[in-house]
């Protein structure tokens, strides 16, 4: 429990540093940078947070979820979605968490869901791969991830549309930080429709278990409530669209970029995991997430007072050049080093094995394997930052925003 | 109190004593035992603390629970039948001079 109230003002001695939200988005990296030299610990007021940066610092801090608590006042999560397992901590945390998380074990993915997952990729494929062109975003990824998801939480009525839509209006909501009303509005419509789809799903998993989240969360062992199924499964659809959907066009957009790179990949299948691990770490697809003090608490060489509010920003970690030499570079040979793109802790993404396995074992090998002379439309570039064919967009969640390619259509 | 020896992939060797109760996950991570990331803090849903029990000892320290034992498929390093997730694994006096080997590679 974090009874103390948030102190939304800058620690004692923090550094204050003014970091402008739109350069953030275009590319957090070389401010993320400067704070790991300069201010390790700072607060930066157009965040309302302290952001920590140090890949060491980061791993202490998600080393004690007792002190940096998941429990965040104020937390716009908590306004979109309602009580959820993302902004509880244990034991309440573990009970939800035990509950929905059998489904996205590594071998239920591979027994239950892999068929399902492939042929979906490869319905999307056949859609377009007379074409000669697409947006691999959203012609490819979205679907095949939003579908996938659907199946794993057992939302059999709900089409792929639905969920990715239902995400990017929860997405919205969740950082409406200049609370706008029309904002609130759609996320309102969205998670009353997934209540809706929830609560048809549960009766029937009631009667008949289907192996998926749903039907697990009902089956509990602990009882679990069909509100908190409900709040549980909108931040699944909140989170669960666009991290696999990001890791997917950021690895493919790394590979196109690199053509001795991805001749290496498609000799030696086997390397399309490190393939997800290093792109994972190199543009990791959230990139930071919150937590409030419970007690006074010395990091980062200041003392935080309890109710301090924190931003542990995992993806200036996952570029620490202590850790990873040239972090700023895509490279499948590095040294292997954990990184921190799926969190720590009690709250390690619960998606990671579904995503794992859908983008490292299918949507890239089945892309790349059918897709023949693919490459980044309008001239291929030698660039990360962007172009034409795309660019990368977010600091919070980051991904490409497009990714248009071309291919010789069969 | 029970000590128990890590083996290092480079050789070295680290002597830790732990409480009876705690995991050996927990006793590894709490002395900087390198090379056990531990990534899901011990719920057994992320096999970065994966380890091989000392052949001789095996018996002693038992076999997988049923989670694990899903989880062990998909360690990093191969899987040998002397696996076990160093967070499913309980100390007692009973585990007193258990060995362990840390493996190349956890993610
Ligand atoms: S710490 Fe994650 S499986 Fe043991």
């Amino acid at each position: 429990m974090s009874a103390v109230p948030a102190v939304t003002t800058a620690a004692p001695g923090a550094p204050v540093v003014d970091l402008d939200l739109a350069d953030l988005r275009r590319d957090p990296y070389p401010a993320y940078a400067e704070l790991r030299r300069t201010a390790p610990l700072a607060w930066v007021p157009s965040v309302g947070r302290h952001l920590l940066t140090r890949y060491e610092d980061i791993v202490l801090a998600e080393k004690l979820p007792e002190v940096f608590s998941s429990r965040e006042e104020g937390s716009l999560l908590l306004r979109t979605v309602g009580p959820n397992m993302l902004r509880e901590d244990d034991p309440n945390h573990r009970r939800l968490r035990s509950a929905a998380e059998p489904p996205t074990r590594p071998r239920q993915v591979r027994d239950l869901w892999a068929g399902a997952f492939e042929r979906t990729a490869h319905e999307l494929l056949d859609r377009i791969a007379g074409r000669g062109e697409a947006d691999l975003m959203a012609d490819f990824a979205e679907p095949l991830v939003a579908a996938n998801l659907a199946l794993v939480l057992g939302l059999r009525d709900a089409s792929a549309e639905d969920v990715a839509n239902w995400s990017r209006a929860m997405m919205a909501g969740n950082s409406n930080y200049a609370d706008d009303p029309d904002i609130w509005l759609r996320a309102e419509r969205a998670t009353r429709a997934i209540e809706d789809a929830v609560a048809r799903a549960a009766e029937a998993a009631r009667r008949e278990p289907d192996g998926s989240v749903i039907s697990s969360m009902v089956h509990a062992a602990g009882p679990v409530d069909l509100a908190e199924i409900q709040n549980n499964v909108k931040v699944i659809i909140g989170g669960g669209v666009n991290e696999p959907r990001d890791v997917f066009g950021v690895g493919a957009w790394a590979l196109l970029n690199r053509p001795e790179v991805r001749e290496r990949v498609l000799k030696e299948p086997s390397s399309w995991k490190r393939v997800f691990e290093e792109t994972a770490r190199w543009v990791s697809p959230i990139g930071m997430y919150p937590r409030q003090l419970t007690q006074d608490h010395e990091i980062a060489g200041l003392t935080l007072p309890a109710g301090s509010r924190v931003a542990l920003v995992i993806a200036s970690g996952n570029r620490d050049e202590s850790v990873f030499e040239r972090a700023d570079e895509f490279d499948l040979d590095r040294p292997h080093r954990p990184h921190l793109a799926f969190g720590g802790g009690p709250h390690f993404c619960m998606g990671a094995w579904v995503a794992r396995h859908e983008v490292s074992a299918i949507a890239w090998p089945l892309v790349f394997g059918r897709l023949k002379g693919l490459r980044l439309a309008e001239g291929a570039t030698a660039s990360d930052s962007g172009s034409a064919a795309g660019r990368l967009d977010g600091w919070v969640f980051r991904g490409p925003t497009s990714l248009n390619v071309t291919w010789q259509a069969a | 109190m029970p000590t128990v020896i890590f083996q290092l992939p480079d050789g070295t060797e680290r002597k830790v004593t732990a409480a009876s109760g705690t995991v050996l996950m927990q006793a590894a991570v709490s002395n900087g035992v390198q090379g056990i990331v531990a990534e899901c803090g011990g719920n057994a849903s992320c096999a970065t603390c994966h380890v091989y029990v000392d052949a001789a000892q095996s018996e002693l320290a038992g076999g997988p629970n049923d989670v694990e034992d899903e989880m062990l498929d998909f360690t990093a390093a191969e899987r040998r039948p002397t696996s076990r997730l160093s967070c499913q694994v309980q100390l007692s006096d009973a585990l007193d001079g258990l060995v362990v080997h840390v493996p190349e590679e956890q993610v």
